[in-house]
């Protein structure tokens, strides 16, 4: 055994490896990206990992293998889990072989964009176990559990965590991986089992996965997974506390006390095995205890089973938490929340930090939108399609521009202001066409990046070309999933892709889907993709405009420079309109002229090319 | 001990190593430490902030506002964003360097100045450490790392380190040594900035 300080991420990975985790497959999204993302920095033989094309189809890959009988790890964000949910529950009612495990990071507060959304509620909905770790440490032990569990119960399970777990780092005693088992991969033909076939099949099953899950709170209660401390009196107050938020308690306990809070006629629920409803220990705490504190992040999935069993028990004390308040479903958890909901349950009046009206200082804070990094192809997009709309004499505001999720979204800040929306992968060509059908008479477009692409574009696409839409698509293809931190994509180059693994090229998808205009540009050309967005839109039918040119950062890492970019002294007058127009973050205004910092300078020759006065010069390197 | 740091600055400035070397430190010295950056959607430039809890066997990885003992702020208007985490009595470690949003740089927006964030650290009851950008040390010609020097008088200059009489966490030679050992390039340059940092130079 060894201590090692890893992330909550990490802490899973390694976890996983002890259990002897065979296949792990998964799609990049933060809070979940640095489990998968650890394994593939190691040398695993016998064990396969991948960066799958979206969440569902990793999910699959997954479950194929537990199917086989072997252990298998599926990573997701928590908007990745709608995507894979179509086969997840399906899977589900068949069951599993070997273990299943689908790790769902949360994002509450969230610290990346997308949906606050509680993957618990899937659980409910597919009758799947959920264990919840309350720290760190807890990741690297939980996970092994959801394996064991999985493979004795014959059912997947999830493991959620949330974004100040796998965020954080913390030293975690770990012990060496162990070996995938060594079985012959299971072939059973069973139709009742692993078909949908029938009303009499789906039933069955749906009677199987309650089974199951049924089981499985047996085994978590023998394991004594959720933690129940009873005081020695009778009468005082019971907290139930899920996952993290259990990992408060200590601190915002100790505030209490310092404020007459009495300990001794404390009881806690400590809830680490969130679903199934853990209805023996919630029982004993209601018989124990004249209130109740109810403690979990976002939606009250808890609470509400809560309040049933004290209906059943007839518990007759209060049930504080979010459905009378004072707590909120919205966003993440910490010391003050304890506090506020310690305050109601016990009429004290204990300090919150927050809400310090007395002083604000962010209001004299600089606002700092973020933009695309200084290289970026996706400048010379955004900069083309606002200057292709003014030449066709188009209003900004009248020309609907979709967006995806990603890096390509950056387009909705200034200084381009160029995208509109932002939905899930893919959105943008579906939402497009809606506005296409909605009776727009100006051209619409929609914009994606090339990961996006694959993750959940091709559809969309395929829908506009089958109903001959009109509309643009460019695809801004900067050869990685940029975003979550450059994991390879199907249309990364070759020589990054994994070992016998090859690449998938837009450009030869694109056309045989049949679109009508297929178009590539390079977006540091601004002139020539201008002329090719302005004539797209300008041409009836699907077009697709392939906006190719590789991440700057990624370049820069691998020595490229685009160009060598200087300014000519004598001809820069401070016009400014170098930084108006492109925001590069490589420009800075010096006494006299514009001053480009050389150490973030990929040479992309943008400036120069919205410089009306040559005072801006790109070479070649 | 119980001592909990909250750390703010700009992405490319490293202040998340800053918290970092301080949580590798502390447990070094077998104090617990749970370390939670936030990087956001930002690769550079952008707002980062992580938050350092040391001295608890079991913890949650959020400091709630007015709990910090200390806060470190590398650049100056992203530094107000962290003035209601310190706890009245603290600390508020401020390198004053400015790194301008487009707005302001073209004069479009307001940008705070160094009297009117010292006012709010003042305002929040806590100590403020006001470390001047000018006075950043030079290596071989070359302005040594922010970073390692802001860490320097972390551990030089505050209470995290003993300063004004308090019970040290943590004491500028041994993490002296984490930095000269940390990385291969630069170790001259680095040891530099923690040291001068740490002198209060």
């Amino acid at each position: 055994m060894e201590t090692k300080i890893l992330t909550g991420n990490e802490a899973l990975a390694w976890g996983a490896l002890r259990a002897g985790v065979r296949v792990v497959t998964g799609y990049p999204g933060t809070p979940s990206t640095g489990a998968l993302e650890r394994l593939l920095t190691m040398d695993l033989p016998g064990r396969h990992v991948e960066w799958s094309t979206n969440e569902k189809v990793a999910f699959e890959i997954a479950a194929g293998a537990a199917w086989a009988g072997h252990r298998a790890l599926c990573t997701m964000k928590m908007s990745g889990v709608n995507v894979a949910y179509d086969s997840i529950i399906s899977i589900a009612y068949s069951g599993v072989n070997g273990g299943l495990v689908i790790y769902a990071a949360d994002d509450p507060g969230v610290s990346a964009g997308m949906c606050e959304q509680d993957s618990r509620g899937f659980a409910l909905m597919s009758d799947l176990p959920v264990l919840e770790p309350s720290s760190v440490a807890e990741t690297y032990d939980l996970i092994q559990v959801a394996f064991d569990l999985s493979e004795r119960t014959g059912t997947p399970v999830f493991l959620r965590s949330v974004t100040a777990l796998t965020s954080s780092s913390a030293p975690v005693q770990v012990d060496e991986p162990r070996p995938p088992a060594e079985r012959e991969p299971i072939l059973e033909r069973d139709i009742a089992r692993y078909t949908k076939a029938g009303a009499v099949i789906c039933m069955n099953q749906h009677r199987d996965v309650i089974a199951r899950l049924e089981k499985a709170g047996r085994i978590i209660d023998q394991l004594g997974l959720n933690v129940l401390r009873l005081a020695p009196v009778t009468g005082g107050l019971g907290i139930i506390a899920a996952g993290v938020v259990g990992s408060y308690l200590e601190e915002a306990l100790e505030v209490a006390a310092g404020h007459g809070m009495d300990l001794d006629a404390l009881s806690v629920l400590e809830v680490k095995a969130t679903h199934p409803f853990p209805t023996q220990a919630v029982r004993q705490l209601l018989n124990h205890c004249s209130s109740i504190l109810v403690l979990e992040e976002l939606e009250p999935y808890l609470e509400q089973n809560v309040v049933i069993q004290a209906q059943r028990t007839g518990f007759s004390g209060g049930i504080v938490g979010k459905l009378e308040g004072p707590l909120e479903r919205i966003g993440e958890y910490g010391q003050d929340q304890v506090l506020q909901g310690l305050s109601t349950a016990l009429g004290l009046s204990l300090p919150l930090g927050q809400g310090n009206a007395s002083i604000n200082p962010e209001k004299l804070a600089a606002a700092r939108p973020i933009t695309v990094c200084a290289g970026c192809p996706h400048r010379g997009t955004f900069l083309a399609i606002n200057q292709a709309l003014r030449k066709l004499k188009l209003k900004r505001d009248q020309v609907m521009v979709t967006g995806d999720i990603g890096c390509t979204i950056l387009g909705m800040n200034p200084p381009f202001d160029t995208v509109w929306n932002e939905v899930s992968m893919g959105a943008s060509i579906g939402l497009a066409q809606g506005y296409v059908h909605a009776g727009l008479k100006n051209p619409v477009i929609a914009t994606i990046g090339d990961s996006t692409f694959f993750h959940g574009g091709i559809p969309g696409l395929v829908n506009a070309v089958q109903h001959q839409v009109n509309l643009t698509l460019i695809i801004m293809d900067n050869g990685w999933t940029a975003m979550t931190g450059m994991q390879v994509n199907p249309g990364t180059a070759d020589c990054f892709q994994p070992p016998f693994g090859r690449r998938v090229d837009i450009a030869a998808i694109v056309p045989a889907l049949g679109v009508d205009h297929f178009f590539t540009m390079d977006p540091f050309d601004l002139r020539e993709s201008t002329a090719t967005v302005q004539r797209a839109l300008e041409l009836p039918g699907v077009k697709v405009i392939l906006a190719r040119q590789e991440c700057a950062i990624q370049a820069i890492r691998q020595g490229k420079q685009a160009g060598s970019v200087r300014v000519v002294a004598d001809k820069c007058n401070l016009c400014k309109l170098c930084i108006i127009a492109t925001g590069c973050p490589a420009i800075d205004l010096g006494e006299d002229t514009i001053v480009i910092d050389p150490s973030l300078c990929y040479g992309c020759g943008l400036c120069a090319a919205i410089c009306n006065r040559d005072a801006i010069i790109q070479e070649p390197v | 001990m119980k001592y909990d740091i909250y750390l703010v600055g700009v992405g490319g400035q490293g202040v998340l190593t800053i918290g970092e070397i301080i949580g590798d430190a502390a447990i070094q010295a077998g104090i617990p430490a749970n370390f939670y950056p936030t990087k956001g959607m930002a690769q550079r430039g952008g707002f980062v902030k992580a938050q350092l809890k040391l001295g608890r066997a079991r913890v949650g990885p959020q400091i709630p506002e007015r709990g910090a003992d200390l806060v470190i702020g590398t650049e100056l208007s992203e530094a107000l964003k962290a003035v209601r985490y310190v706890r009245p009595g603290g600390e508020f470690l401020l390198y004053g360097h400015v790194w301008e949003p487009t707005a302001v740089m073209l004069g479009k927006a307001p940008y705070p100045t160094r009297e009117q964030v010292l006012e709010q650290v003042q305002a929040a009851g806590a100590t403020a450490r006001y470390l001047d950008p000018a006075q950043l040390p030079t290596h071989d010609g070359r302005p040594v790392p922010i970073n390692l020097y802001v860490l320097g008088a972390a551990v030089g200059q505050t209470a995290l380190g003993g300063a004004g009489g308090h019970e040290p966490l943590l004491d500028v030679e041994s993490v002296g040594r984490l930095i000269a050992g940390r990385w291969k390039r630069g170790v001259e340059a680095n040891v530099l900035a923690f040291q001068a940092g740490a002198a209060g130079k």
